[in-house]
């Protein structure tokens, strides 16, 4: 089927309101060649799960498989910069399959389980006292710098083993790291920039760890190196993969939920009524109703057919967190911000053998915030209009560039 | 060595993501079904630590682990 929808996911209204644009797509081609970007986009949530469970069919090497540029278009000039972009980047564990990907996993698997991330919670519940504290004695907050950024910043930083000093730096490298999904022509600069600074950055802690290992992640890491399964090179890629996903998605996960609890008075006040009964399920419902990351890229590892098309092997296929979890055939009244939604089968964090490592970690977070909010304030307000709340242009990414509030 | 005690492992089908850790700590017990969801396929396969290592290391704490005979709750 031949569709009227812009193949330019970059435009205002694609990037303000991917839900629309999105959810076209899953409705009238949800097996969409993009012709501009030379990439399939899979929109229904019963493709994206069936997708993500059958890794053998899509390699998440992409960096190192995909031979094609970039998708936007790149600076020529800059090819040789995405060359050590593509190197890095496949240095990552989420950038392996089976059976790479398993050893690498286990490495890392066990320092997240659900019971370990419960050790966590104490650290979170103070630092998140601590900061609605300073934010009410302010009087005002931008939830994104104020509060959505230090919170996990400051957790991966402890988990990881940084000092607390550096956390600021290591924000300002991560904002370089983010045009990893972004469709400016000039931001490999950026992006390599970033590589090269975070590479600086986390080398003396990794080679610290590795003479001398400590209790924190990154000692986890280079105990990988040690028993052959990562290279020096992937310990230092994935410490820094680690300190950037580790933050990243869950600023997105507490802003976009604080907007939506404001969007939705009735939900907030169903949360403040019954705080313990709800709050679990009310950080599932923000999971899935603005989720943090839209999009994941993956490629073909064989010919493949789905809905009647067929994905040749080796090409692009990027699928849409964003539609599935809005797709009327999987949730009631998918456009509703609904905190009694239960079972909530949501992607937000993928599913199969690549499902998010720090699921974990972001579920307790998430859930401490949304409960400390709900506990502290009796209502929620937008301190600016709607129409002067902005998102990055990134494909990846839904992030507010900020989200200032008040409270009674 | 197969695990003596009588188990009663159930893999809750609403959270599993098909993550395929359970498989991987407890290879004979756990097996993916056609949907890529994990099936307790032989509860008396591996022996009651490793189940029991596949269970806490399952990323949306699906499973259940039971004794079979007295109902005594073994994870979580």
């Amino acid at each position: 089927m031949v569709t009227a929808i812009s193949d330019n996911m970059f435009t205002d209204e694609a990037i303000n309101d991917p839900y629309t644009y999105y959810g076209s797509l899953r409705e009238e081609d949800p097996v969409h060649w993009n012709e501009l970007y030379q990439l399939w986009v899979i929109t229904r949530h019963d493709d994206l799960v069936w997708l993500t469970r059958h890794n053998e069919l899509f390699s998440s090497a992409v960096f190192k498989n995909d031979p094609r540029p970039p998708y936007p278009t790149i600076y020529d000039s800059d090819l040789g910069l995405y060359e050590f972009v593509r190197e890095y980047q496949s240095r990552q564990f989420i950038q392996h399959d089976r059976p790479a990907h398993l050893d690498m996993r286990k490495v890392v698997h066990g320092y997240f389980t659900p019971r370990s991330m419960e050790e966590w919670r104490p650290m979170v519940k103070d630092v998140i006292k601590d900061l609605l504290d300073e934010a009410e004695e302010r009087g005002s907050m931008d939830v994104m710098r104020d509060f959505a950024t230090p919170l996990p910043l400051l957790i991966i930083a402890e988990m990881m083993g940084v000092p607390k000093q550096d956390r600021p730096y290591i924000r300002e490298v991560a904002e370089k790291l983010l045009y990893v999904g972004r469709g400016e022509p000039w931001r490999m600069q950026n992006f390599s920039e970033g590589i090269r600074e975070m590479i600086e950055y986390v080398t003396p802690l990794v080679e610290k760890r590795i003479v001398d290992p400590e209790d924190d992640f990154i000692s986890v890491l280079a105990r990988g190196e040690r028993e052959g399964v990562f290279s020096r090179d992937q310990v230092i890629s994935n410490s820094s993969l680690l300190l950037l996903a580790g933050h990243e998605t869950t600023i997105n996960l507490l802003c976009n939920g604080i907007l939506s609890f404001i969007r939705n008075p009735d939900q907030y006040d169903l949360l403040r009524s019954d705080i313990e009964g709800m709050y679990v399920k009310a950080n599932e419902e923000c999971l899935r109703h603005d989720s943090s990351v839209k999009s994941i890229t993956r490629i073909a590892s064989e010919d493949v057919e789905l809905r009647e098309r067929v994905i040749k092997k080796d090409e692009r296929i990027r699928w849409f967190i964003s539609s599935a979890n809005r797709d009327p055939r999987k949730f009631e009244n998918p456009d509703d911000f609904d905190i009694t939604r239960w079972p909530n089968p949501h992607v937000a964090f993928g599913a199969g053998i690549h499902h998010c490592l720090g699921a974990t970690l972001v579920r307790v977070e998430g859930q401490e915030a949304f409960k400390a909010f709900a506990e502290r304030f009796e209502s929620l307000h937008l301190d600016t209009t709607e129409d002067q709340l902005e998102y990055q242009p990134s494909i990846t990414f839904r992030s507010l560039k900020s989200l200032p509030i008040t409270w009674n | 060595m197969a695990q003596e005690r009588k188990l009663k492992i159930t893999v809750d089908h609403d959270v599993c993501v098909g993550n395929a850790m359970c498989e991987t700590f407890a290879t004979k017990t756990f097996a993916l079904n056609e949907d890529r969801q994990s099936e307790a396929v032989n509860p008396q396969g591996d022996p009651l630590a490793q189940v029991l290592e596949a269970a806490d290391n399952c990323p949306v704490s699906a499973i259940t682990v039971e004794d079979a005979e007295t109902g005594e709750r073994l994870f979580p």
